[in-house]
């Protein structure tokens, strides 16, 4: 399995050493997993406030 | 294939189709590897699944969001690591708890006696001396050690056997 690391502001997973999205730097100490694939139909991405597609990180510390 | 056009609502209906919850047995330890790969068949087979949840409390399990259950059912069925697909759906409020998970110290208090349950001193006991809550992490010292040495250890490592509130209420 590939070492992702997650986003400590959006929680998204990356293999950079920066957030593609926020450019801030990414955790290797994370927890949960979430695939969101259409945040327009999931009850799951409006409870998380994702509004992008990806896969995201329930706890990044 | 599933046309999007069947999921809009009829001209009578206002509201738009709700996704449902499906819980999914898997293989223990292999729960995002699941998740990955019901990803990448539901792409393959064009089957609506908005969202796919791994949470670490529940092992052997991941939740499935999506609209058509015996079409997911199908669909897992050849799926690597997976065991079965429990029956109907569960309400998204049952859940919300996994979604925005509580911080591993956060019930932790200085003073506290815990039991270690991981790493090198499993089974010891051991007081609460400090708390740092951004690293998620405690700094306990072992009765059982003749000389009091702090040890820094994250917040899951312990469980909590006597809280120091319950130590003041008895001498009081």
């Amino acid at each position: 399995m590939k070492n992702l690391k997650a986003c400590k502001n959006c929680h998204l997973l990356t293999d950079n050493d920066v957030c593609p999205r926020c450019s801030l730097p990414t955790s290797k100490r994370w927890s949960g997993y979430v695939i969101i694939r259409d945040p327009d139909h999931s009850q799951i991405a409006k409870k998380m406030n994702i509004t992008t597609p990806g896969s995201y990180a329930l706890k990044v510390r | 294939m599933v046309n999007e056009d069947s999921h809009q609502p009829s001209s009578n209906e206002s509201t738009e189709e709700l996704s449902k919850i499906f819980t999914i047995k898997t293989q223990v330890g292999k729960e995002q590897n699941t998740a990955d790969l019901i990803n990448s068949r539901a792409t393959k087979s064009k089957i609506e699944i908005p969202a796919i949840l791994v949470t670490p409390e529940l092992r052997g399990y991941i939740f499935v969001e999506g609209f058509d259950e015996e079409r997911i059912k199908n669909m897992i069925k050849t799926v690597s690591y997976v065991r079965s697909m429990l029956n109907g759906d569960i309400p998204i409020e049952q859940i919300e708890h996994f979604l925005t998970p509580a911080s591993a110290v956060a019930k932790i208090a200085e003073g506290d006696i815990v039991e270690m349950v991981a790493g090198p001193f499993r089974g010891e006991t051991a007081k609460v001396t400090h708390i740092d809550d951004a690293k998620e992490e405690i700094t306990v010292e072992l009765f059982e050690s003749l000389v009091p040495i702090p040890i820094t250890v994250r917040g899951e490592q312990v469980r909590i056997i006597k809280r120091k509130d319950e130590d003041s209420e008895k001498k009081e």
